[in-house]
This record gives C-alpha cells, structure tokens and sequence, in this order.
C-alpha cells in the first residue's frame, strides 16, 4: 500500500486557510456594514479552524492509502468515517490525471478513476507526484483493458 | 432524417406565440412608461413578440430531424448552435413513451431515449404521432434482440436475408403476454395502503393559494377550539393545557386526512390504467389517467431488482416491485421510475423478481446484536433530546409541569431499536446479493454478483468503537429516491472484509461465466 506524498498536507492545510479567511473575511465585511460582530471571538474561531484543518490533514494524510491489487483498486481513507473502497479493474471507465493551478504550484496532481456506478462514480487520488500521477494513470489503463470488460455497463 | 410530426409544430409555435405576446406586450407597456411613448405602443408589440418567438419555434421545428439508420438513432437539431448527436441502438437503456393532456388531444406522443451516463434524457422528440413512436420503440426492441441472437449464434447475420427473417421473426417474437394489470379495487387499495404523509405538504407548498388555505384551517381550527381567528401566537397564551391538545390533535387528524386524501388522489392520477405486459424480453408498461406514460423495461439491461413493502402493505402481504436499469439520470423528477408492480401479493412480486434474476429463498443475516444496542443508544439520544425540548417549551411557555410525559418515549426506546435490528440484514445467494432495511417501509435490494460496480465499506467513529461496519455494494442503476446500491448495514468488522472480498471474487467469476456461456452457445450451433 502507497500513501500520499507528504506535501499534500501542506495542500489541505492550506484549504481550511483559505476556507476560514473567506468566513473572516465575511464576518468583518457583515461588522462594516451591518451588525457589529464580536470580531476577537472571531479571530479565535479562525485559529480553531486552521488548527483543526492542520491537524485533520495531518491525520488524512496519515490514514489515506491505495494500493493496486490484483483484481482491483484499493483505498483507505476518512478521518471520522473511515472508508474502503475497492474499484475492480473491469469496472473502470475512464482514468484521468488532473492537475489544478494550486496542486500545480505545489507540484502535485491527482488520479481520477471513472466507474459507471451511481454512488462514488469518480473516486479521485489526490497528492501524487506528476510523474507518478501519470505512471498510475497508464497502469490503471492497462488494468482495465487487460480485465476486459465485455458488458458495456 | 424525419421531422416530427406538424401538428407539434402547431403546438409548439402556438405556445412559443403566446409567450412572446405576452413578453411583447410587457415590454412595449414598460417602454411606453417610462419613455413617455404614446399608450398603444404596449399592445402593438405584442404581435411583434408573438412573430418573433413564433418564428424561431418554426424554424427550430425544421431544423430538428432525426432518423434511425445503421443501428444509430442520429437527431440533429438546433438554430444557433447546432447539434447532432448520434446514439448507438445498443446503448440505448429504456426507451419511454409519455403523452400530456393537449398531446392526446392532438394525438401526439413523446418518446424520451435514455442511455447510461449523463444525467438528463439523452433523446426526447417532442413529439411525434403514436405509430410512429411504436415503431421507434419497436426498432430499438428488435436490434437488441438481433444482437443477443447473434451474440448467441443463433441468427445467420448474413445481411441479405436478415430484412425478412428478422421481421418475420420479430412478429412471432413479440408475443405480448399480459402479467398485470391495476382494477379499481387493486388500485385504490393502493392508493390507501401507500400513503404518503409527505404529500399534501408538497402540494400545498405547489398550489398558488397553498398558504391561504393552510392560514384558512388554522383560524377554522381556532374557532373551534373557541379562541380568536387570529394567527399570532398570543392568542395561544390563554390558553390551558387541555384546550392545546385539543387544538393540536384537531390539526393533527385533519393533517392525516389531507394526507389521505391528496395522496390517494395523486395515486389514482399516476397509477389508473396500470397494465404490465411482457414482450420477449422486455416488460411494457403503460399507466397514468391526465398524462399516460409508457415504457420498456429491458430484462437483460436490469442492474437492481428491489422489493418494497411498507408496514401496512406487509400486514396484508403486499408488495412492490421496483426494476432499475442505468438509463435514469438523476432522477429527480419521477421516483415512479421503474415500478414495475405497483402493488402484488408478495409470493406474485418474488415469482416476477426471480424470472428476472434468479435467486433461491434469501436467509438474511441480522447484524450482531451489539448494533441492537447501538440502535437503542441512539434512539436514546433522540429521547433525550425530545425530552429537553419539551422540557424548555414547558417550562418558558406552557408552564403546565407535564413534560414528564415526554419521558414515556424512553419505553419506546428498546422496541424502537429492536424493530430496527430486525429489518436490517442481508443474504449471499447463489448469484445475487440480497440486502434488507426498513421497518416503516422495508426495502429489499437483490443485486446480481455479475453487476456490482465499486464496494465501499465504511466506519464511522461509533461504529469502531462496536466492531461494526456499513458495506455498501454500488451498481449502476439510478441514485433516485427507490433506486442506489444495495447496503448491508452494520455488519461485524470481519463479516464485512469477507463480505468485501467475496464480492470482489464473484464479479469476477460471474463475469466471466457469462461470457464462457455465450461463447459455448456459439460454438454449440
């Protein structure tokens, strides 16, 4: 079983950042205009979050793993709800490596992994090196050809 | 390529006339306002709008052809941005036939084409008249018979005789035997025993007086209660306890009944005329009393068979039969998708289930009794917090001292979670994977081994703490409201690593026994 490349914590971390500077940012815009808001409580519940999102991506990160088996895609994640997910081979419609301007400038990018099922139809790696992203991607191809799928659905 | 047929043309361009009459006429009136204009400049835009709009519906008529060709349905449509779009025959999931009330006036139908993937209807002619539809419907039906046949070895494909023989054959093929069909007694009994306690809430929230009906049976219960018809909550305050419960079981029962009397309405409107017949290899249906719909239900594109039967039906030993292909995108619009039997006796529903996918008498698994506990802890919760509630809105409010009663509900507690325990479950059969849920209304989800997509199994933090695991086998059918993966709910943490296992081991072994059966079939002719 693989895990995920280490800076992609860096990359979650920085999400709840983002995510909990937008609500600051809201909550000073609302005490400006509207209603004046208790702007030191706010700035704690900044801090909560960030130091939540640091530590869940910590632990996200230490928990998320995938592995090729032989007849399928494995992987383990969820920080609460822990999930496991099996992907067969036969059953992938479409592989695709993406790479977002953010992953971008950490220099990382995801696989995404197309089944036709209703529920979890794209199941997506994130944090992998571009190379290595591009590697899984043609392996998984491979894979799904090798496993022949003959029912189209 | 074909058009479809004028008399939609009419329709369509007379709708899209009216609508740009009335936005002309808005207009023009706007313009007159404000810019001072002289008054009759509002309606002589009118006729401006309707021509416009007119106009385009017209000429969106000519440009939209399709035809089926080479075993392709091709639709080109389009003004501005043109479209055309070609569907292989062979991924074409269900093929639907519906008709409103002016389409029937006018003698009309719409066929909708659905494939897997997508979330919207992937070909909709509006509309085209009844034969012609029977026969796309048909054309569709035959090519996936000829491909099996062929895949099976049993039609020469040499392609100078196939035109007649196919025809030929298709004739005798299409022998229609009605399964089922809906009286009036079947129907309203239906009707009574499926309530839905959701819709008079959905049809109020739809009908342009909603509100002021509600507000109307408020102020009628008040009087009768003997309080002001004022709708404020002071004049509550007044008020004693005993008068309170009068007034809410008042509301409560008139709920019920509107309840009763909506949903047996709706069920009438939807379901009267149900009819199910079989044609070779595919279910038919057809239903509706204002909108008639139809439809075919492929057999051999089936991805979930599911039974449901709420507490009622159960007590009268009834149930419904639900048959789910790929075809629906995000069903939203319609959970009556893939009924295929409304309401049977139950031993009727299992007998057509298992001429779908074959299975043997299901032995469900219960989950381990220590999720019996979990079940109990969490209704406990529940309790408790209904009880806090309670116990505010007594203390601020009522200040009648009888929040205690509330505490009652903690005898429910146990039964609750033991009704749970009970209906949850699921069973490994010989070629399908069963799974159970539900006490007020039990869903049983049969997916075949050969059909499974993705399994996921997940824990969440409390279910850790109990060895527990939720598995969840994903296909490929429609995520409506009947429809999703089947899943077998807190199972035992190792029961749930071989169940994942087992289930990854028999997609592969099924998959491939399908194919080594076809090939036999071909090499046995």
């Amino acid at each position: 079983m693989e895990s995920l490349h280490p800076r992609v914590r860096l990359l979650w971390a920085g999400r709840t950042v983002v995510f909990a500077s937008v609500l600051l940012g809201l909550a000073v815009l609302a005490d400006r205009l509207v209603v004046s808001v208790p702007l030191d409580l706010v700035a704690v519940g900044w801090g909560v979050l960030v130091v939540l999102g640091a530590v869940h991506a910590v632990f996200a990160h230490r928990i998320w793993r995938f592995g090729l088996q032989d007849d399928a895609l494995f992987l383990v994640r969820g920080v609460l709800t822990r999930t496991d997910t099996s992907v067969p081979y036969v059953r992938v419609q479409h592989v695709d490596t993406t790479r977002g301007p953010v992953e971008r400038a950490a220099g990382l990018a995801s696989v995404v992994v197309y089944t036709a099922g209703s529920r979890g139809a794209d199941i997506t790696i994130p944090g992998l090196r571009p190379e290595r992203a591009t590697e899984l991607r043609e392996r998984l191809r491979d894979l799904a050809s090798e496993s022949e799928a003959t029912d189209a659905v | 390529m074909r058009r479809l047929h004028p008399r939609s043309a009419v329709l369509r361009v007379g709708r899209a006339a009216v609508q740009g009459a009335v936005f002309g006429f808005f207009v023009g009136t706007a313009l007159a306002g404000s810019l001072g204009l002289p008054a009759w400049v509002g309606p002589a835009l009118a006729p401006l709008g309707a021509t416009v709009t007119g106009g385009f519906a017209l000429v969106r008529y000519y440009r939209f052809r399709y035809e089926i060709v080479d075993e392709t349905l091709a639709v080109e449509s389009g003004v501005l941005a043109r479209q055309s779009r070609e569907i292989p025959l062979g991924r074409i999931q269900n093929v639907d036939l519906r008709q409103g009330v002016l389409n029937r006036l006018l003698g009309l139908t719409i066929v909708d084409f659905e494939t897997a993937g997508g979330s919207t209807t992937e070909a909709s002619l509006d509309a085209v008249a009844p034969e012609e539809a029977d026969r796309l419907r048909r054309l569709v039906q035959q090519f996936d018979r000829e491909s099996r046949d062929r895949a099976a070895g049993t039609v020469d494909s040499s392609a100078d005789e196939t035109d007649s023989e196919a025809s030929s054959e298709s004739a005798a093929d299409d022998e229609v035997t009605d399964l089922f069909a809906f009286s009036w007694r079947d129907l309203l009994t239906y009707a009574v025993v499926s309530v839905r306690p959701a819709a008079p809430v959905l049809t109020l929230a739809g009908l342009p007086l909603g509100g002021d009906l509600v507000a109307a049976i408020v102020r009628f219960n008040l009087t009768l209660v003997g309080a002001e018809p004022a709708l404020t909550p002071s004049v509550l305050e007044p008020f004693g306890p005993p008068r309170l419960v009068a007034l809410a079981l008042l509301t409560l029962v008139e709920f019920l009944l509107a309840a009763l009397v909506v949903s047996v309405v709706l069920t009438v409107v939807e379901y009267y005329d149900f009819r199910l017949f079989r044609e070779g290899d595919d279910l038919r249906y057809q239903r509706g009393l204002v909108r008639r719909y139809s439809g075919t239900i492929p057999l051999s594109k089936v991805q979930t068979v599911t039974v449901k039967e709420n507490v009622l039906m159960r007590r009268f030993g009834l149930a419904t039969l639900v048959v789910e292909t790929a075809g629906y995108g995000g069903g939203t619009q319609q959970s009556e998708q893939g009924v295929a039997v409304p309401m049977a006796p139950r031993e009727e529903v299992y007998e057509l289930a298992r001429d779908i996918e074959p299975f043997g008498t299901f032995e469900f698994e219960r989950p381990p009794t220590r999720a019996r506990r979990r079940y109990a802890f969490r209704f406990a919760v529940v309790a408790a917090v209904l009880n806090g509630v309670g116990y505010a809105v007594d203390t601020f409010l009522l200040e009648s001292g009888d929040w205690w009663v509330l505490l009652g509900l903690f005898v429910l507690v146990p039964l609750a979670a033991h009704l749970r325990w009970r209906h949850r479950g699921f069973a490994l059969d010989d070629d399908v994977l069963a799974t159970r849920a539900g006490f007020w209304s039990q869903t049983t989800r049969i997916v075949p081994y050969y059909r499974v997509q993705t399994v996921f199994v997940g824990r969440s933090p409390f279910q850790r703490r109990r060895d527990l695991a939720t598995v969840t086998a994903d296909t490929a059918s429609t995520a409506s409201v009947l429809g999703g993966s089947a899943t077998a709910y807190d199972v035992d943490e190792e029961t749930a690593t071989d169940l994942r296992t087992e289930l990854r081991k028999r997609l592969y072994t099924d998959l491939l026994a399908r194919k080594r059966a076809r090939r036999m079939d071909e090499s046995g002719r």
